[in-house]
Parts: C-alpha cells; structure tokens; sequence
C-alpha cells in the first residue's frame, strides 16, 4: 500500500464568486485503525490563505513547520503578506528539494489575493508539480469519491453559504464511501473580510 | 552482444540465455456501470467505451445484456470474461426454462450469478457485474457483485472504472444521504435519469475508461425501453 | 399373462419380442404389496394419510416413517421397499436444498418429481465398473407440495413416470381406495373434507383397525406448509369419522404375507 494513504485523510478546496473554500476530515489513523478524529490538516498560512497537507501525517506536520519557517523569513525579508501563487512557488520549491526522498504530501492551497482578493485554489503532488485549476482542487486517500462529487456538484460563482453546502456535501459523501477518511470535518469559508470555519457533523464509523 | 554496438560496455550486465514471458489472463477494458431500480421501475446504464490502457478499442460496445425480459446485466472490467460470462449465463437460464418451465425471475437469476461467480474462486471472472431488473412482485431491484460472487442488494449502485467517482453521488442523491429536513422517498423515474445523466458526465470528466456515450435501458412491466446519450470523447 | 415371460423378464437393459419390460412391470407389481397411501389435493392444500402395518406388537409403532419432509414446501408419501425410498427421497432433498443454494427460491413440485424420476430410471444405465443399478426401485411416490402454482399432488411408479393428480391411492389397497376416490373426490373439497375422505377410505382399505398409532397423515398448505399431524390430532379425526359396517369394508381382497420386505 502506498504511503500517502497510512494515515488516511480528505481533502477539497474550491472557488466561488469573490469567496474560496477549504474542507478536510479530522481523522488521523494507522491504516484502518483510528487514533483521533480531531486531526487538523488545514493550516493558516496567512490572512486569507490556506493549506491543507494530506498524506503521511508527520509528513504533514514537518512540512507545515518548514513552510511556516520559510513563509517567516519571506514576509520578514519583503515586509508584505505573500501572494497565493507566490505561496505555491513557495511549496512547489520545498517539495522538489526532496526529489528523491520526497515528503509523502499532496498539499491544497486555498487562498484569496491580498490586494486584489481573486480566489486561488491550488494542488499539488508530492515532489511539487503545481496544478492550478478554474474551479476545484480535491486530495486525500478518496480523491475518486471527492472529484465524482465535486465534478457534480460545482457550477461557477457560488455564492458564500451556496460554496459551503457544496463543499460540505461533496466532503461529506465522499468520506462516507471511504474507510480512510471522515470522523468529523471542518470548513473554512475564505471572504474578503471574515473567515467562516464550521463544524460537521459526520458518521463516526 | 556481438551483434548489438555498445562501445561503453553499457549492457555488459545483460546474459543471453533462457527469459521468462510473464503472461497475464487478465485485462482491464474499463466501463463504468450506473443501475437504480425505484418502486415500478428499474433503470440501468452503461457507457460504450471500451478500451485498454491508453486506447480506445471502440466507442460504441453496448455492455448491457438482457437476460430476460424483466432482467439485465450490466458488466465492466476484463471484456473476454465477460463474453464468457453472459454466454454461460445465457444457457444456464435456457436450461432452467427447459427443467422448470417457467422463466427465471431476477432474484432466481442474482443468486445464480452468485454461484456462478463463486465457483471459479480461484480463477475468477474479472468482471464487476451490476444486474437490474423487476423482482416477482414487479417491484425494481439492483444487485450489485465482486468478482468472487459477494451479491449486495440495493435500490442503487455504481461499478466499473468509474464507480467511486459516482457512488457517493447517488448516496447523496437518490439515498439521500448527510441531507437535513428532507422526506427519504423513491425518486421517480424522470430523477433518477437526469441524476444518472448528472453523473456519467462528470465521471466521464475524470475517468479516462468512462465516456463516447452512454447506453440505458429503462425496465418496467410494460417493457424495456432504450435510450443512448452522448458524452464527451475526449 | 405371465406365460409369456421367459428369458426376457431378468435384464432390465432388454425389451421383450412384446416390447415390455418385465423388470419394471414386476417392479409396479411389487408396490401393490406395500402398505396404502392416499393424496388428495383440494384448492386449501394437500392431505396425505398412509397406513403403517404394525406387525409386531414389540415393534415401535414411531420409527415406520412413510410421510417425510423433504423441504418446507413439500412432503412425501411412499409405499413399497422402504430401503428403496430412502435413496429416492434423499435425492429429493438434495436437489430442493441444490435449488435453493443456486436460485435462493424454493423448487417446484413438479421438478421435484422431475429430479427423482431421473434418478429412478438410472437402473439401465452403467458406469465403467459395469451396472450401477441392477433393478428399478420397487417404490411409488406421493409428492404433496405448495409452490407458485399453488397446492399440487403428483404421483410417480418404479418407471419414472410421473403424472400429477387430483386424488391417488397407491399400494395394497389402491385399487378399491382409487375407486372410492373416483366416488368422493369433488373440486371444491374443503381441506377438512379431505382429511376426512382420506382416513375414511384409508378405514375401509386397511385390515387392521384403524387406530392413531398405525396411521401417519400430513398437510401441506400454503399457510402452515409441511405439518405432521400428532397422534391427538389424529385421534381428534378419528372420532368424527363415521363407524363403518363389515359390508362397506373393502379390506380383505389383498393378499397378506408380504410384511417381510415392505412393511
């Protein structure tokens, strides 16, 4: 079984109309043993951006540190907050440093400009090949279930609390079809001035 | 090597002599399968791509097969057992029409596929079968299988290539699944087609065995009625 | 009729210069020795009733077995060589349990009937080993079942033949209990009619006294499906039924010494 999916997780970020979202499950498991459902894999990176880092799970959280490291040292050295794409550069870089001994991520970015406030969803694999795409990007060990959902369910400019039912619901059945993902998730709705994060409900099994 | 010019020596590591051919009984033709059976009804789909890797054999291969006039069977995954498959399926309900007169009902026919399954355990049939039909009652039933003979009832279900990515789609939609304030009912027929349309395309968005066009079969008391729908071919 | 039989009355594999095949004929014959059996099939269900010849008064009335279940839905009456029957009526179960693993519906009657009597005229056939049979079964099948087509009874001889019935006798007394079937048997009959009907005529067949413990009777209908009557329902109808006078019996015409084998 491939490493990128020991720990199990899920995750979608997706773009709506002057709004961008980002969901993932909480559990964090062995295999098909659960340890917890309260598991973050989304982190702040910034006012409005976002990432989720699914995969191994020290993985994900050693990359989360290197990240924040190197994001510190950027807004230290430019003295402005770093732009989403920028951010992506950022990850792709740190990524492919590891070629040949990669970090088992598969980070989703999610994120809004900060002058100009465009919505920005971003994926990527684990040795940093960036794909950014014009509606959604999905990761995590039920990346079949999630892009059937999503391809579904998405249609352009949603509005914020549209962009939450869907980004729930395609999370949440998805994770439901998967044995790897789910025990609880949470959801970040990205606006221009707040930031949404909600709390579902899911089956515990 | 003499023959071969390799001025570095490069495959001086490679001996000549006796090499193994590794055959593999199996291949994977892809397919995807949607079947959702309501009160009166029972619906079943199919796309008509069939391919191997990278290419495309045809667009056009119907992968539904109508076993009786109340059943059919849709098939995906390794083409060749699938021919075997439904031919054998088709003589063992001739001869069951022959020894008990009466044609075999869509439950009769589920657990026989079972069976059939079952017996080649240990050489399977690489098939992922749905069957669909209307059960003794006329009431729409969907059977869904492994390729060892593991049979689940059910009133919907996706298989083949692109069934993960339509699953959960169907759960939420027909099965109401992780919905709030809604009434848990059978859809009707007109629902349930545009959902399974609804969701071909999107498979046919990501799976690249999924698409050219899809193929459905409409089973009532009153007949079976066809209908085809183009999806991209890309 | 038995002046013709010469060298032709022992293989079962050869057709007399007549065209007959003694083998089976004695086979059919050997079961008008067995004890009577009666199925009589109305629109409510099945009855069989069947009577047990007590030979011995040491004997245990409980393990002559002539009425078996040989699934939910169907029931068996036989007469004849009970060994035989045993055999026949273990392929009925094994193909009722075959069609219910492979079709998860129960088997019909019919092909029941149809299984066993494949069976029955195996005694022809031979394998490498040489015969694999070497006489018919010497036994005669009631088959009482309820399937889709609703309660049916089917009766089936040594040949393999088998012809579904209203009402049918078979062994000893048959003759004359066919005869007072013929007399009694009406469409409407009610499944208590029958009942009734049934251990009457048996009454009148049988050389013995009719008594709850020499007599087995089953119903088959589609609500209780197989049941086996206990002796106290036995008894219940055996006390509504009429006295009969010595002239009405019919038992007697039979001969008697053929306990031996048949029982």
């Amino acid at each position: 079984m491939s490493i990128l999916a020991y720990n199990g997780g899920a995750i979608i970020a997706m773009k709506g109309k002057n709004c961008v979202a980002i969901a993932s499950d909480k559990r964090f498991g062995i295999q098909a043993q659960t340890l917890s459902c309260n598991f973050d894999k989304i982190f702040e990176m910034g006012p409005h951006l976002y990432i989720a880092l699914p995969g191994l799970a020290t993985d994900t959280q050693t990359v989360q540190q290197k990240l924040k490291f190197r994001l510190n040292l950027y807004e230290l050295r430019e003295n402005r907050r770093i732009h989403p794409k920028a951010f992506a550069s950022m990850v792709s870089n740190l990524l492919y440093e590891r070629r040949f001994g990669p970090f088992f991520v598969e980070p989703v970015i999610a994120g809004l400009d900060p002058k100009t406030f465009e919505p920005f969803v971003c994926n990527l694999d684990l040795i940093g090949c960036p794909n950014i795409p014009e509606d959604f990007v999905v990761g995590g060990t039920c990346s079949e279930q999630l892009y059937g959902m999503c391809e579904a369910l998405w249609k352009p400019d949603l509005l914020p609390d549209e962009l939450f039912e869907t980004i729930s619901q395609a999370l949440l059945n998805a994770v439901d079809r998967d044995a790897m993902s789910g025990w609880g998730a949470r959801v970040y709705i990205i606006e221009k001035d707040k930031i949404v994060v909600k709390e579902l409900k899911t089956r515990m099994d | 090597m003499s023959s071969v010019v390799d001025p570095f020596n490069k495959f001086s590591y490679m001996e000549s002599g006796s090499q193994r051919q590794h055959f593999s009984p199996y291949a994977d033709n892809g397919g995807s399968v949607v079947a959702i059976a309501g009160e009166d009804y029972a619906i079943i789909a199919a796309d008509t791509r069939l391919s191997s890797g990278f290419s495309i054999y045809t667009r056009e291969q119907s992968k539904l097969f109508q076993l009786s006039e109340k059943t059919i069977l849709g098939c995906s995954g390794c083409w060749c057992d699938t021919l075997t498959l439904t031919r054998v399926l088709d003589a063992r309900m001739q001869m069951y029409y022959h020894e008990h007169q009466k044609l075999m009902e869509t439950p009769a026919v589920a657990q026989m596929l079972s069976t059939m399954l079952y017996y080649k355990r240990f050489f399977p049939y690489y098939v992922s079968n749905i069957l669909a039909g209307l059960d003794g009652e006329g009431k729409g039933c969907v059977y869904s299988y492994d390729p060892i003979g593991h049979c689940e009832k059910s009133y919907f279900r996706a298989g083949g290539s692109a069934g993960a990515l339509l699953q959960p789609l169907l759960d939420n939609q027909i099965g109401f699944h992780n919905m709030e304030k809604v009434t848990v009912a059978p859809v009707p027929v007109e629902k349930a087609l545009a959902i399974l349309k609804d969701g071909f395309i999107s498979a046919a968005e990501r799976d690249i065995y999924t698409g050219d066009s899809i193929l459905i079969k409409i089973i009532t008391k009153d007949g079976i009625k066809d209908e085809s729908f183009q999806l991209r071919k890309d | 009729m038995f002046l013709t039989r010469s060298e032709y009355d022992r293989g079962v594999n050869t057709f007399s210069p007549e065209g007959r095949l003694f083998q089976v004929e004695y086979a059919i014959e050997a079961i008008k020795l067995g004890s009577t059996a009666i199925g009589i099939c109305t629109s409510e269900g099945v009855v069989l009733a069947v009577e047990k010849r007590i030979t011995s008064p040491l004997m245990e009335p409980t393990t002559i077995e002539k009425i078996v279940e040989v699934d939910k839905h169907i029931g068996c009456a036989v007469s004849g060589l009970m060994a035989d029957s045993r055999t026949m009526l273990d392929r009925a179960r094994v193909e009722c349990q075959n069609h219910w693993f492979v079709y998860n519906e129960r088997m019909a009657v019919e092909s029941v009937a149809q299984a066993v009597s494949n069976l029955a005229i195996q005694f022809g056939d031979s394998d490498d080993d040489g015969g694999a049979m070497s006489r018919p079964f010497g036994v005669a099948i009631l088959f009482a079942g309820c399937d889709e087509k609703g309660p049916q009874l089917f009766h089936m001889d040594p040949s393999g033949t088998f012809v579904q019935f209203e009402a049918k006798a078979i062994g000893s007394g048959s003759e004359g209990a066919q005869q007072s079937l013929q007399e009694m048997y009406h469409k409407s009959m009610t499944l208590k009619e029958a009942l009734t009907t049934a251990l009457t005529i048996l009454k009148q067949v049988m050389e013995e006294k009719l008594s709850s413990t020499n007599v087995e009777v089953m119903t088959m209908t589609p609500e209780k499906m197989f049941h086996m009557f206990s002796r106290e329902e036995v008894e219940e109808i055996l006390g509504t039924l009429a006295p009969i006078s010595k002239e009405d019996s019919l038992a007697g015409g039979v001969s008697t010494a053929r306990e031996g084998v048949s029982a």
